[in-house]
């Protein structure tokens, strides 16, 4: 039995895997993946803060926005990756040049460099996608991988975008439509146009279905989104809870200590005592999700002047978590001196729960949900 | 010329960093298995989502050629697509569903919902196909009655 011959470059004969179509779409892709990275760089930079960057504490629902939008640019960029790869899937078949010329070996490393891009895109696309759903069912670790093949998209994008430049510059513009010799666009129906609606509709839809997660009121649309942004305790999601964390309450001997200048030690009544603040903030995760509350406790920088401690003070914030990454964090001086920065004792009208903190928590503008440090019983001004 | 080999040169810095930092943070354990799941990456995209897509596009365009049915077919494309496209996003919160680490994370009933989702997108397809139709067949009558817009 003879095999069918496998396909090549010319047996693809609709008219839509051409140039134009590759850099229409390709721009969109293009723009999903630079909001991506971007707010992608922004909360890897929230979470590692280097020395020389600081970052400020307001507008208060900025990270909210940012997240939002990387996983909202993740998710869309699905569709337009599909629908790039099957505009250009032909040249997966084009064959290499023969014999070898300094030409051939250019089309080589042109090809491993989209290798590069397209298994990185696309894998990282897939983590970042399940990675919502706090599910890690690969072998390596989640963080480091996600943003380090972050790096290798972008180099691998530039060095794509170098090679395809004088096409780019060819087709930026539209250019008229070959007419198939199979079946013209008027009987099949798919003309550019046409192909350009149904990816940004399909874009569209796959936003429309996830948004929701980040912002409530099309929560009860988001039917392909991993959180609802008002199922859980008073109302709010929860990522780690008091169980998984080993706290399972406080005793009477319960005490918050802050240690500056001078070392405090308060009651949970006595803390209840001090001068109680209002901030109404969003609880805004690295997996996308976010909601809106209304916390009340005490602003930090109160508790920083009750135990001297100098305007400008960085403190860490230690949590009676046991193991995890995120058991103490560290508050720069900007968020420290932001009014609306709390250690919460309510949550929307009433005690904290158990999952999401109680006895106090930390709650502060602009940051994500996992420097939002829970169960916390200390504070110590480090500089 | 020059913005070529600039743009490559900062592409190729750019890629060698993010190559340092997974070297320099991820163990060689987790290292060694990453290239499998880049591989599966591209196997799945190039091998199966787009092929499938390349021979669903050709047999929808081949039924296209029966008669009448290129009214039809932009409807039945479109709607295939987004089938296809929400239920491969679906695939993982319907392997999940139930499983979250905690009762906050897929409190839908996912199931329900992508059935839900998939409905609405073909009655929306339909929909659109009798609105199409309807504006097609006016036109047409308009024209062979002799009534061509005044003209």
């Amino acid at each position: 039995m003879k095999l069918p011959a496998p396909p090549t470059e010319k047996s693809f004969r609709s008219p839509l895997h051409h140039p134009r179509v590759a850099i229409v779409i390709g721009r969109w892709l293009g723009i999903a993946v630079t909001i991506c990275f971007l707010t992608g760089l922004f909360s890897h930079f929230q979470q590692e803060t280097p020395g020389w960057l600081h970052i400020p504490s307001r507008p208060a629902n900025l990270y909210r926005v940012t997240q939002g939008l990387h996983v909202l640019s993740g998710t869309v960029a699905v569709p337009l990756l599909l629908a790039k790869l099957w505009t250009v899937y032909p040249k997966l078949f084009a064959k290499l040049p023969w014999p070898p010329s300094r030409q051939a070996l250019a089309n080589v490393l042109e090809r491993l460099s989209i290798l590069v891009l397209v298994s990185a895109l696309a894998l990282e696309l897939f983590i970042g996608f399940v990675n919502t759903l706090q599910w890690y069912p690969w072998p390596f670790p989640f963080k480091q991988t996600h943003y380090a093949l972050a790096w290798i998209i972008v180099g691998a994008l530039l060095v794509h975008l170098s090679v395809k430049l004088p096409l780019i510059v060819a087709h930026w513009r539209a250019t008229p439509e070959p007419v198939a010799d199979s079946l013209p666009p008027a009987i099949t129906g798919l003309t550019r146009r046409r192909l350009f609606r149904t990816v940004a509709g399909a874009a569209a839809l796959a936003g429309i279905t996830s948004v929701g997660q980040s912002v409530p009121a099309l929560g009860p649309v988001a039917v392909l989104a991993p959180r609802k942004p008002n199922v859980g305790p008073q109302g709010l999601p929860v990522n780690r809870t008091a169980h998984d964390a080993g706290v399972t309450g406080i005793g009477p001997d319960w005490r918050f200590t802050i240690k500056g200048p001078q070392e405090l030690s308060y009651t949970l009544d006595q803390l209840r005592q001090l001068p109680q603040s209002r901030s109404a903030l969003p609880i805004a995760c690295v997996e996308g999700w976010s909601q809106g509350a209304r916390w009340e406790g005490i602003r930090i920088r109160d508790l920083l002047r009750l135990c001297g401690a100098p305007e400008g003070s960085r403190v860490r914030v230690v949590s009676m978590e046991k193991g995890g990454f995120y058991g103490t964090s560290e508050l720069p001086p900007e968020f420290v001196d932001d009014p609306l920065t709390l250690l919460a004792l309510r949550l929307n009208g009433s005690e904290l729960a158990l999952d999401h903190g109680y006895p106090a928590r930390v709650i502060a503008p602009n940051r994500p949900g996992v420097l939002q440090t829970k169960w916390v019983h200390r504070l110590e001004v480090i500089a | 010329m020059k913005l070529r080999a600039s743009l490559a040169a900062v592409g190729i810095g750019v890629g060698l960093w993010g190559l340092w930092l997974l070297l320099h943070t991820v163990q060689v354990q987790a290292l060694i298995r990453l290239p499998l799941w880049l591989a599966g990456a591209v196997l799945a995209d190039d091998f199966f989502l787009v092929p499938l897509t390349v021979g669903t596009g050709w047999l929808v365009t081949r039924w296209s050629a029966g008669p009448d049915h290129h009214r039809t077919i932009s409807a039945v494309r479109t709607t295939l697509l987004y089938v296809g496209l929400t239920t491969l996003i679906a695939i993982p919160l319907l392997l999940r569903q139930g499983k979250g680490v905690n009762p906050t994370v897929l409190p839908r009933d996912y199931l329900r919902d992508w059935l839900l989702l998939e409905a609405t997108i073909v009655v929306a397809g339909a929909v659109w196909f009798v609105v199409q139709r309807s504006r097609f067949t006016f036109k047409r009558s308009r024209a062979s009655s002799g009534d061509i817009g005044g003209r």
